[in-house]
């Protein structure tokens, strides 16, 4: 045992990286929080809009504004134009529609008003434009054909209200396995770099000359060392998945007691495995304990940047995602995204995870090779 | 002495391989990353040509609005495609959309049916296409009403049936002439990664601060044990040595800009030597960080190290780097962190450069990053001053 307790003396040492990793899962986590809709029946998107109207809130104003309002989520937090500017650039608003003076006055009387728009120009941002212009339009055509208010409105509020009926086939609620998929593939960061960070460091730690001649001179069989060595880190591993684990039911409570929730924590688990085989591998390359903190940074920071883990995916440009493919974290990622979308559990629909463990499995063979093969180079330049 | 000391602690900085790793190679690594993995979030967040469906069946092809409208969105030579349509049977259609090929599809009967697989943008801009083209039927039919109630000569009404079918697809299909828009050009969200950057690496300036300062300290090397029973002035060796670590650490940041400008091709604007001299700001306050932790904590050197990466990458966190929606939901819901937060103050500082017009908000920045520094190095220097020791 005393060589666990060594590990764990050491592990105490730690405490601060792994605390970090966490607060940024959990700030991570706790972005995509909101209340969660059921996806059975059709919840058109809705852009975040923000109308500043300088005109009576009264007539074809008003009629417009309502029209919004029942289309979108009207932001009224926002006070100043700096507030608007920002919350436009870091894409919390999608769309400002600017309604001028006298709006109302100069539609009616073909004079043309021009409403001065920002936007962000991305999906959301197109599709707010594409039902303004469409009000408009509509609105422009009834202002020709009937000369009356009222009447336009009516005409208006009748052609606006024409829905179209929806069926959605999914039943899945894709909104939180969304959140529950975002969390996971974060999770590639905390664990690979908590992996690699600890064990390097334990490893290190054994491996300075005093303590490893020391070792070596004791009566202690070294098939016992190496197991408890081993079995220190692996149990170090375990929890630490265990904890992130019970963090994720926490977080997202019964949704996680699904067979949704079981596969996203048995690809953890099997991701967990591979990351602690790396973590070996650059525990047996290392003789400098300062490289430790750069090692971990680029390859956690890189993985998880190149794989999917910060940036969605489908953001990904195809160059990345193909050299992506000699990555472990790629195959995580990939079968959490696939999780997601899965409907029916039945060997078709889980081929793709199934592939992505066996892919896993083969990177966690082929890396504990490459750490047996490097480990008996030194030994043996060590002789 | 001065000049002595400067130029020994310039020569152990420039060899210490680990220090000159965090300043010099890490940022470059780590701009790498974002440079492939941003490369295309912008295009990808733009509306796209989105695959969809259609039954073909004898409503479809005697509807002549839908027919038209959806033969125009889905024109492949066209600048204002909006789908790629499949027109294929009912049995088809459900193929399509079970395997993802495509996002719903129509389906034609008394009333417009759409089928589609899950909630989601895409989905939404169909139906509203979709609802659309209901409402182009509304508008006919009411001006045929119109029509039929004011005219009085109903001979020509056939020609005018044409001309206001016409004149009803020419103006859906028109620009909307009322609407201006007045975006900013700036709107490139990216940026933010690149400001974090730089924010980083003017704080891992602090780990070359705190690297030069246990040089000069007794309890933390025997090289500060030497000159601390030398006979020179305490505050010559501290400048000296501290100054040699802000030369290094400003040719790091060089690197950097200069890595990013010509490689990674990112533009900095037109107000490049507000950039220039925010960063310079920036990696002084980074040292004062370094100087600061070495002075105050008592810890051997790795824990120093650790709390200076541990709170840099907190900040660059909190101000954006490993996703912008961060920088945003901090400044709204806990804006004290992100006033006392020097990566955000340099990220913040570089944003209203970029995006602003005004200066107002650079200035801000400037001035609390310099606030923030000389807070730190005054006390440091208290904490700095008559240190002595019985025994070490």
């Amino acid at each position: 045992m005393i060589v666990f307790r060594t590990f764990l003396k050491i592990l105490k040492s730690c405490k601060a990286p792994i605390i970090l990793y966490t607060v940024l899962l959990v700030f991570f986590a706790g972005f995509n929080m909101e209340s969660n809709d059921s996806t059975s029946n059709f919840t058109a998107e809705k852009p975040d809009l923000l109308i500043v109207n300088h005109d009576e809130s009264f007539g074809f104003t008003q009629h417009l504004i309502d029209y919004l309002e029942e289309n979108t989520n009207v932001v009224t937090t926002l006070d100043n134009e700096d507030q608007i500017n920002d919350a436009l650039f870091y894409r919390n608003l999608n769309y400002v529609i600017y309604i001028p003076e006298h709006f109302r006055e100069d539609f009616l009387n073909h004079k043309n008003p021009q409403i001065q728009v920002k936007s962000t120009g991305d999906y959301m941002g197109s599709l707010t434009e594409m039902m303004l212009s469409q009000y408009l339009r509509l609105a422009d055509i009834y202002n020709t054909i009937f000369e009356d208010e009222d009447e336009m409105l009516e005409h208006l509020s009748k052609s606006l209200s024409n829905k179209t009926k929806v069926e959605v086939t999914s039943k899945l609620d894709t909104n939180q396995l969304s959140r529950i998929a975002t969390y996971y593939n974060f999770l590639n960061y905390c664990i690979l770099a908590g992996c690699v960070y600890v064990v390097c460091l334990i490893l290190f730690s054994f491996k300075k000359d005093t303590i490893r001649k020391r070792t070596i001179v004791s009566s202690m069989n070294y098939k016992s060392y190496n197991r408890q060595l081993l079995f220190s880190n692996s149990l170090f591993v375990f929890v630490l998945w265990l904890f992130y684990v019970l963090l994720s039911f926490l977080l997202f409570g019964t949704s996680m007691v699904t067979l949704h929730g079981m596969f996203y924590i048995l690809n953890s688990l099997v991701f967990s495995i591979c990351a602690l085989a790396i973590a070996f591998l650059i525990g047996n390359l290392i003789y400098n304990r300062e490289v430790i903190n750069g090692i971990v940074n680029v390859i956690a920071l890189g993985s998880s940047f190149l794989c999917g883990a910060f940036v969605p995916i489908d953001f990904l440009p195809d160059f990345v995602l193909k050299i992506a493919h000699v990555l472990p974290s790629y195959w995580y990622i990939q079968t959490n995204e696939s999780v997601k979308l899965i409907e029916e559990f039945d060997f078709l629909h889980l081929k793709p995870v199934y592939f992505n463990w066996l892919m896993l499995l083969i990177f966690f063979l082929l890396i504990i090779m490459i750490t047996n093969v490097i480990s008996n180079r030194m030994r043996k330049k060590e002789n | 002495m001065f000049f002595h000391n400067f130029k020994y602690a310039l020569k152990k900085l420039i060899r210490n391989r680990m220090l000159l790793f965090w300043t010099f190679a890490f940022p470059i690594i780590l701009g790498t990353f974002f440079s492939m993995a941003f490369s295309d979030i912008e295009n990808s967040e733009k509306l796209h040509v989105i695959d969809i469906a259609i039954v073909e069946n004898d409503v479809f092809e005697n509807n002549l609005l839908y027919k038209e409208t959806f033969l125009a969105l889905g024109d492949k030579n066209s600048d204002e495609q909006l789908f790629s349509i499949q027109y294929v049977d009912l049995a088809q259609a459900e193929e399509l959309l079970s395997k993802d090929e495509i996002v719903g599809y129509l389906f034609l009967d008394k009333t417009p049916q759409i089928v589609i697989g899950a909630n989601g943008i895409n989905e939404t801009i169909f139906k509203y296409v979709v609802e659309q083209i209901g409402q182009m039927e509304d508008v006919f039919q009411a001006s045929l009403e119109n029509k039929l109630r004011d005219s009085k000569d109903l001979t020509s009404l056939d020609s005018w049936y044409v001309e206001l079918y016409q004149q009803t697809m020419e103006y859906f299909n028109k620009e909307q002439a009322m609407i201006q828009d007045i975006s900013s050009t700036h709107l490139n969200y990216t940026m933010i990664e690149y400001y974090t950057l730089i924010a980083m690496t003017c704080l891992y300036g602090g780990i070359l601060g705190m690297n030069v300062i246990n040089q000069c300290l007794a309890n933390m090397s025997s090289n500060g044990k030497r000159t601390s029973i030398s006979p020179s002035s305490k505050w010559k060796l501290i400048f000296s040595s501290a100054l040699a670590g802000y030369i290094v650490q400003v040719f790091g940041l060089l690197l950097l800009f200069l890595y990013t400008i010509f490689v990674l091709q990112v533009d900095y604007g037109s107000h490049f030597f507000l950039v220039v001299l925010l960063s310079l700001i920036g990696s002084f306050a980074g040292l004062s960080l370094g100087v600061f932790i070495a002075s105050l904590f008592p810890s051997n050197e790795n824990t120093k190290f650790g709390i200076i990466i541990s709170v840099t990458m907190l900040g660059c966190f909190f101000s954006g780097m490993m996703g912008i929606t961060m920088k945003y939901v901090v400044d709204q819901s806990f804006p004290l962190v992100n006033y006392l937060n020097p990566a955000n103050m340099i990220t913040d500082g570089l944003y209203a450069l970029y995006y602003y017009n005004t200066l107002d908000r650079f200035c801000f920045n400037l001035v609390s990053l310099f606030l923030f520094s000389f807070v730190l190095i005054l006390i440091s220097i208290f904490s700095l001053r008559r240190q002595k020791y019985d025994s070490i």
